[in-house]
């Protein structure tokens, strides 16, 4: 029987509810299915800007802490206006 | 309270000579020779239970102990069965040795005609051409021990086994049910008489002490029929004269510390404790608390693990490996499949048998990693047997699982501790060099849900500014 192989990508963004202030910084995420955790500290934030010649990735990334110490990448697509867990 | 006799004037006997209060060849140094061996019960099967840092101390626990020592009571328990040999020169074989056996314990006669135990068996023999060599039976030994141990319990619930023929007992507010010390130990004697052979009971030294060193030191330095008791306010001035050599220790340790002219617990105490620490890390700080009294460690309870217990008999004795070893695969089998068992892995093995002609053999294996495997279980048992034969055809062979490991091994899988694991783990997959604990799981996993649940990752462009572009997982197809 001839194995077939099938790639599956690692690290999928996922959609999350991100209410953020007027700077625009996360205050409150709510992953599918969990309740509501505030924003104590962002820890990083940096922007990728990518593949402007085929389809355009425009993000800006940020390391959050929740108020229960969990630690989050998460990431606000600039071009759609969503944010995701990555 | 029985007279209290100085450790260094009544000897203990050495390990397979038991007559040496009589026939005492070396005054000077029998008490070191015999205790330094005999340590080696704190070190030795159920340690763990043995000596304790008191700290902790659980209500089912007993400060003051009895211990009860039977010195040579395998070879004893021979004599009792052979009672004709008792006038020989008698010495048991050392069990569980293929090539140069050795001689664990001698008799009277045999050790006047300069017999010791760890001699080779040529050597013995050209020292002693009378010298009969008995065939260790510990099949027999561990039934008397077990029977011994069983019928203690009617004195007290607090029996702790301490290897065979020796035993502790927690005796704490046993005053009021039997009596002051010396009535306990005729209690603990009149019960092992119900069950054991006179001539076996009547060698029993027995000491009580506050603590099992104590005891055990008592119990040593005593005689038959003269118990050693210690009392709280006297253990000091007992441990006092007490040799080096007596404490639970490493032998490099003592021998050292010997060969600095400390030869007694007393010349020890009068070390700071700062200095033996850095010398001699924790045995230092051990050995200065036992010689002071500081450190008492309390009798407790022995717990026998229920084991799980399969065994064949043989219409006709078999001594061929071939088919002994297919037994083994059945027994295993058997064993793995009892339901008693409950998922558990198998962590330690002891397997048995009674031998054509009399006599019995065992061998005993503690796995370096629990499993349930059966056919990992039976090629360490017939690599244990190879090194290892039974010295007559078997009649019955018991498989027994002694301990148990956890339910599950898929913790290690991965695991890097691992011998195994740690020699596959730069190993790359893609060439079907897979640890074979992994693959085994693999093929399970995908009897039970049709396809392998497992994946690998892979590198598809490590340096990607995008996360989910760097990495993927490929199905794992065993």
């Amino acid at each position: 029987m001839q194995r077939c192989h099938r790639f599956k990508p690692l690290g999928t963004p996922k959609p999350i509810v991100v209410h953020s202030d007027e700077q625009g910084n996360p205050v409150h995420v709510r992953l599918l299915g969990k309740p509501d955790r505030s924003v104590t500290f962002i820890r990083e934030r940096w922007r990728i800007d990518d593949e402007w010649w085929r389809r355009t990735i425009s993000r800006d990334y940020l390391i959050v802490i929740l108020d229960d110490e969990k630690v989050l990448t998460l990431y606000h697509d600039l071009l759609t206006d969503e944010w995701y867990v990555q | 309270m029985a007279p209290r006799s100085s450790p260094s004037q009544s000897l203990p006997t050495r390990e397979g000579f038991e007559w040496t209060r009589t026939h005492n060849h070396e005054p000077e140094n029998d008490w070191l020779n015999t205790v330094a061996i005999d340590t080696n019960w704190a070190s030795g099967s159920g340690s763990e239970t043995v000596f304790q840092p008191t700290s902790v101390r659980a209500s089912n626990e007993s400060r003051q102990a009895l211990c009860l020592w039977l010195p040579t009571f395998e070879l004893r328990l021979e004599l009792v069965r052979s009672p004709e040999l008792d006038r020989t020169s008698v010495a048991l074989l050392s069990p569980g040795e293929n090539t140069r056996r050795t001689i664990w314990q001698v008799s009277e006669r045999a050790y006047e005609s300069g017999v010791r135990p760890g001699q080779i068996v040529s050597q013995a023999v050209s020292l002693c051409t009378s010298l009969t060599l008995l065939e260790p039976d510990p099949a027999h030994y561990d039934a008397a021990a077990d029977t011994m141990l069983e019928v203690l319990t009617e004195l007290t619930p607090i029996v702790e086994p301490a290897g065979r023929g020796r035993v502790f007992l927690g005796i704490d507010g046993l005053e009021r049910l039997s009596g002051p010390p010396n009535q306990q130990i005729d209690r603990a004697l009149s019960l092992l008489f119900q069950v054991s052979p006179a001539p076996l009971v009547a060698a029993t030294r027995a000491g009580v002490a506050p603590g099992k060193f104590g005891a055990w030191v008592a119990a040593a330095s005593a005689q038959s029929g003269r118990p050693v008791i210690v009392s709280e306010s006297g253990l000091i001035s007992f441990l006092a004269d007490c040799p080096i050599s007596s404490l639970p220790i490493d032998s490099i340790v003592s021998h050292r510390l010997e060969r600095l002219g400390i030869r007694t617990l007393g010349q020890l105490r009068r070390l700071p404790e700062l200095a033996l620490v850095a010398q001699f890390g924790e045995d230092g700080r051990n050995a200065l608390a036992w010689s002071t009294g500081c450190r008492i460690d309390p009798v407790r309870p022995w717990h026998k693990p229920q084991s799980i217990r399969v065994s064949l008999d043989f219409p006709n004795p078999v001594g061929l490996t071939g088919p002994l070893y297919r037994v083994v695969d059945q027994l295993v089998e058997r064993a793995l499949g009892r339901s008693c068992r409950k998922g558990r892995s198998v962590a330690a093995v002891r397997m048995s048998a009674y031998l054509d002609g009399g006599g019995s053999w065992v061998i005993e294996r503690v796995l370096r990693e629990p499993t349930s495997d059966r056919e990992r279980i039976a090629a360490i048992l017939r690599a244990k047997m190879e090194n290892s034969p039974p010295t007559h055809a078997i009649e019955t062979l018991t498989l027994e699982i002694t301990e148990f490991g956890v339910s599950s091994t898929q913790t290690l899988l991965f695991d890097r501790t691992t011998e195994e694991s740690r020699a596959t783990g730069h190993l790359d997959f893609n060439h079907n060099e897979v640890p074979a604990a992994l693959k085994n799981a693999v093929n399970e996993l995908k009897l039970r849900i049709g396809h392998s649940p497992l994946y690998r990752v892979i590198e598809v462009d490590p340096w990607s500014r995008i996360p989910e572009r760097r990495n993927a997982l490929l199905n794992l197809d065993i």
